[in-house]
């Protein structure tokens, strides 16, 4: 919201305040100043200036060149305008000024073979409005070389105010003010109303009746016959234009500077279209079309509060009148509502229409029902003032269940517990005060008041602790120097996941983050994907079902950028339906927290003194074993292998725990990479983390290292094709029992030599006893013995 | 004999002063200190000597065969060395193999940093899910269904009351739900906005929610606290302002602004000119939301505030862009 400083000093007396300290106060009482546009600062070098002559330039058919007068001196000009002309007074902005819209700086310059000293400004260059189908025009009196601060009246300071929704109250100059009359203890003073009224009552040509007082508890009308519709006078138009509106004619500019002066949206119709000359609130009992005053036809669902006349709707209540009714150039009489809207039935129709407009957003953050008839007469007076015609006695004004001022009290001790300090009480009475809180009642323990009816937002007693903490400056509650902390158990949610990723970071892998918003295609890889209502894109309509996906587009987009040896991982959520059917409770979805890691290129880079070695299923394995030995896990997990295509993978293995699956992966398939546009070989395994913690493993204990010798014995066996090494390894700690402790596979090979359906395995063996020293001759009948069972069991040949 | 011992000192003198290898040490030590060396052989001539003789021979003897092993074991770490010195010759400033070094992401080392700090002050880290129902986002933070203040937070919406949580303060309802005061947490968690992608903005970040709600918890408690925390975090000498602004939930309500650590105050592009960066908003807990938990407002007070991960890392770091944090080029990574 636009603020214009020298507006505001109309209601109350800034004299002795500069304007950084009227700046930060606001912002350090809750009205945050987000930009400060300082006109004599930003204008400081415009001058008025004269065109003396215009002839076309040369070489662009566009360009004029232009001799201009700045008061001194005739100075030649490259003006790119189609309206300059001779005789024109103008904005020029010499060289070395900055033009504020952009922030250039003017310089010398040659353009297109001509030099140029300056340039000739218009409105939008200068931030004035967006216009610029031509330069500015200025009033034939200026005399050249006066500053535009000067001659244009462009000596205000305009601030740019965020209104937080709670503050209705100060989204209009009186309400900045009165924060203003609040902090600096000053007086507010609001327009005096002097209306000369004609004899007749206003009742005798209009009438209202409100059918929805629910939705519209106020409506005031005000009768004003025989105006003359045209432009605003200058200190209007200036105002307008000075919190950035475009001035449009006396009428409609009226209702605007009320609006942004009170806050009181109004609406002016044309009487003569009104049936009856009568209004009607209610709202809609079926659907309508209905065009609003920009020419659109808008769809109006039942329900909708709407201004009527005795035969049709007129306006969107609170929100836009009709084309039907609007003020006209030829408009003679006119009737100016000025009414107060539950803001709720305001807000609920302008997000079901998607229309929101000044007036709707002050009306559905909660407008003052009790200011209506000062607007209304506000109104009356300024368009008399303006646009002539008669003020037809009085105000209309329905208002069956007068909205009164609550009575509020704040506890003084209250208010030091909830701050952690005392603010002295006459003070605490002061701020109220001069917020427009009426005093009723005071005494040592507490305050009473009247809650002024523009400040919706306070409703309890906090609501004034509040009030009372903001204007007495955040600043000035102390800042406590230690805290006290209980003794009982203090808990952290996410320390595992904290610890693997510390895991992961070892293991010289990079964290990635993924956005969990991913395609349907992408999100149907796996699981049940739910599906956003309100999507920005299809790319990002559903919510992840796996870390797959955010893990193959990281690995596709280091790919483009050259990164082609990656060992990625990432920690997040996942999300699944439990069926296909709506999501009504927290039952209807799993959350679940994932890890994936994924491997592509080369594990082992070459080097001056090693080979280079690709990422493959094995470097996987190792990785998940790495990982589930680091959390103590690994040793009560099994393995479940797929050698045959999937889902996802081209082969692939899984992790249980006790039957249950806590991770999958593999080799990535052709058709899930093609959907990524990747290339090259990916090996990834994900990891169900939820479901990792929710395992009690018993708690870790000390085992005494080895402190007898180790004997380690090897053998290599000829085995048909089809058997895996998991069944070998299996087979030979069943068969060996006590002293068989380890066993590593050191070499697999396969060739014609020993058949084509043949693999030879060799197998380091570990021997020992945590207790004694083993004998040779124990272990060697052991290590006999296995040899002949796997020679029989597995129908085997052993190397020699 | 004492002759013989001095002759034998001074051969092996000079002939351990010509060896120039581990080779040739090794035939000196066999020729004097093998089974069949000189030495070890004149001990055996020992029990030939008369009796009373044998003393004074016998220490004779031990001096020369510690002279001489003395010796021999100096020599042959003096040969030793000079080896290794040889062998350096190898070209030392070869390059080492390459080893993958794992990287943590920025944005949650950002957030450990944060998280360490508070629980140092006595937090405990609580969770809750992302896919939120609109009565912890919304309704139970005191959020009315028709108020404009939902307009604050741009939402994605699974249906009319499931939706992706806008902010972390859900988890609040929940931990109080569960726990009687005094609760003091932590709550950090990935949030979800639907605004438009750019470099300023992104659809989700994280966020870390706090929570404090006891007997007498008070603004002044609530200064003291975050003030702690943005000195532990950003360094002794920082400034720092608390405005009034507005949340739902928290009222009195405050934004925590920190001098701009790119200008230092003196305003630039990135603090939009007012020498201010906002950390986080917070303020002490709305009675309406204790009213939602069943706490007593009259009884308990207590403060929440919550701050953004991303923006912190943005600043801290000077980062332009907030996508990188998504784009996951390891060579971004890599570098922290």
């Amino acid at each position: 919201m636009k603020i214009s400083l020298n507006w505001i000093k109309e209601y109350i007396n800034l004299d002795g305040i500069s304007v950084e300290e009227i700046v930060d106060i606001l912002t350090m009482s809750g009205l945050e100043v987000e930009d400060v546009v300082n006109q004599n600062e930003i204008y400081k070098n415009f001058i008025v200036a004269e065109v003396k002559s215009v002839v076309k330039h040369p070489n662009a058919d566009k360009l004029s060149v232009c001799e201009v007068f700045d008061g001194k001196e005739i100075l030649q000009v490259i003006c790119g305008a189609s309206n300059v002309a001779a005789n024109q007074k103008v904005v020029f902005a010499p060289v070395g000024s900055i033009i504020p819209n952009g922030n250039f700086e003017i310089k010398k310059a040659k353009i297109r073979g001509v030099e140029s000293f300056g340039m000739i400004c218009a409105e939008d260059e200068l931030l004035l409005s967006d216009d610029h189908s031509g330069i500015m025009v200025l009033n034939d009196d200026l005399i050249p070389g006066t500053l535009i601060t000067e001659a244009l009246g462009l000596n205000d300071v305009i601030l740019e105010i965020a209104v937080t929704p709670n503050r209705p109250d100060a989204l209009s100059h009186i309400g900045v003010a009165r924060d203003l009359s609040a902090i600096f203890n000053r007086e507010l003073t609001l327009p005096e109303i002097n209306l000369t009224e004609s004899e007749i009552p206003a009742e005798n040509i209009a009438s209202v009746e409100i059918s929805d007082t629910i939705n519209c508890p106020r409506y005031c009308a005000r009768i004003i016959q025989d105006v003359e519709i045209k432009e605003s006078p200058l200190w209007l138009k200036n105002k307008i234009k000075s919190i950035g509106l475009r001035p449009i004619n006396n009428i409609v500019d009226i209702t605007n500077f009320i609006l942004h002066e009170i806050g009181q949206p109004l609406h002016a119709f044309d009487l003569d279209f009104l049936n009856d000359k009568k209004i009607i609130v209610r709202s809609l009992e079926s659907n309508i079309e209905f065009t609003t005053l920009d020419s659109k036809k808008r769809e109006l669902p039942s329900g909708t509060l709407m201004i009527c006349d005795s035969k049709k709707e007129v306006a969107i209540a609170g929100i836009m009148g009709g084309e039907n009714s609007e003020i006209t150039e030829s408009t003679k009489n006119i009737l100016i509502e000025s009414a107060y809207f539950n803001p709720g039935s305001i807000r609920k129709t302008s997000k079901q229409i998607q229309l929101q407009t000044d007036s709707s957003y002050r009306f559905e953050r909660g407008t003052d029902p009790n200011i209506v008839k000062y607007a209304a007469e506000r109104a009356a007076q300024l368009i008399s003032q303006y646009a002539g015609g008669k003020v037809l006695k009085g105000t209309i004004d329905i208002y069956p269940q007068k909205i009164n001022p609550k009575e509020l009290s704040l506890r003084f001790n209250r208010l030091n517990k909830i701050l952690g300090f005392e603010i002295d009480n006459l003070k605490v009475a002061e701020i109220l005060k001069n917020l427009g809180f009426e005093l009723i009642e005071q005494n040592n323990e507490f305050i009473k008041v009247l809650v002024p009816t523009y400040r919706p937002d306070i409703e309890r007693e906090i609501d004034l602790i509040e009030e009372v903490a903001r204007i007495n400056g955040y600043d000035n509650i102390p800042v406590v120097p230690k805290i006290s902390v209980t003794l009982e158990r203090k808990e952290d949610h996410q320390k595992f996941e904290d610890s693997v990723r510390n895991i992961f970071v070892g293991l010289g892998f990079n964290e990635m983050i993924n956005n969990p918003l991913i395609s349907e295609k992408e999100a149907s890889l796996s699981g049940n994907p739910i599906k956003l209502a309100n999507p920005q894109s299809i790319e990002m309509s559903c919510l992840r079902t796996t870390l797959l996906a955010g893990a193959l587009n990281s690995v596709k987009r280091n790919l483009n950028f050259g990164n082609k040896d990656l060992m990625l991982f990432e920690i997040g959520n996942v999300f699944n339906a439990k069926n296909t059917a709506e999501i009504n409770d927290f039952e209807d979805l799993v959350e679940n927290q994932n890890l994936i890691f994924v491997l592509t290129g080369k594990e082992q880079l070459k080097s001056w003194n090693s080979v280079e070695k690709n990422f493959d299923f094995f470097s996987m394995k190792s990785f998940v074993n790495a990982f589930l030995s680091k959390i103590s896990l690994e040793k009560f997990t099994n393995d479940s292998y797929y050698s045959n295509e999937n889902e996802n993978f081209i082969y692939s293995y899984q992790k249980l725990f006790e039957n249950k699956i806590i991770g999958t992966g593999g080799k990535v398939k052709k058709q899930v990479l093609d959907l990524f546009d990747i290339q090259s070989d990916v090996f990834l395994f994900e990891f169900n983390l939820s479901e990792i913690k929710k395992i009690n493993l018993p708690p870790l204990k000390f085992v005494e290292p080895l402190k007898y010798p180790k004997i380690i014995r090897d053998f290599a066996f000829i085995f048909d094709k089809e058997i895996n090494y998991n069944q070998i390894e299996q087979f030979i700690f069943s068969q060996s029992v006590i002293l068989l402790k380890q066993v590593d596979l050191f070499d697999v090979f396969e060739s014609e030599s020993i058949g084509s359906n043949k693999k030879s395995m060799a197998f380091r063996l570990e021997f020992y006893d945590e207790k004694r020293t083993l004998t040779e001759d124990e272990v060697e009948k052991e290590f006999n013995l296995l040899i002949e069972k796997i020679t029989s069991h597995f129908n085997a040949k052993l190397r020699s | 004999m004492q002759d013989q011992l001095n002759q034998i000192k001074k051969d092996f003198e000079n002939e351990i002063s010509k060896a120039d290898s581990l080779k040739s040490l090794d035939q000196i030590r066999i020729k004097y200190l093998s089974r069949n060396g000189i030495v070890t052989l004149l001990f055996d001539k020992l029990k030939e000597v008369p009796k009373e003789n044998k003393r004074e021979l016998g220490k004779s003897l031990n001096e020369l065969r510690d002279f001489v092993s003395n010796l021999f074991e100096n020599k042959k770490s003096e040969i030793e060395a000079q080896s290794t010195s040889l062998t350096s010759k190898i070209d030392l400033s070869l390059p080492g193999y390459p080893i993958k070094i794992g990287s943590k992401h920025i944005l949650n080392q950002t957030l450990e940093e944060i998280k360490d700090i508070f629980k140092s002050m006595g937090f405990s880290v609580f969770e809750g899910p992302e896919l939120e129902s609109d009565y912890y986002n919304f309704e139970a933070l005191n959020f009315p269904a028709d108020h404009p203040a939902r307009d604050m937070q741009d939402t994605f919406f699974i249906n009319k009351n499931f939706l992706l949580r806008t902010h972390t303060s859900p988890v609040q309802i929940r931990v109080m739900e569960k726990m009687r005061p005094p609760v003091r947490a932590i709550m950090p968690g990935r949030v979800y906005r639907n605004e438009a992608i750019n470099a300023r903005s992104y659809c989700t970040f994280q966020q870390v929610e706090g929570l404090y709600v006891d007997k007498d918890v008070t603004f002044a408690e609530l200064k003291g606290t975050l003030v702690s925390f943005a000195k532990q975090y950003y360094g002794d000498s920082l400034k720092y302002r608390f405005r009034p602004s507005f949340f739902p939930f928290t009222e009195p309500s405050a934004e925590m602004d920190i001098t701009c650590f790119l200008c230092k105050g003196s305003g630039c592009r990135v603090c939009k000119n007012s020498g201010w960066l906002e950390i986080l908003g917070c303020g002490m807990v709305d009675p309406n939301v204790f009213k939602y938990v069943n706490y007593d407002s009259e009884e308990f007070t207590g403060y929440a505030f919550g701050m953004g991960i991303e923006r912190i890392a943005l600043l801290k770091y000077g980062i332009n862009d907030i996508r990188i944090f998504f784009e996951n080029d390891v060579r971004f990574l890599k570098q922290f």
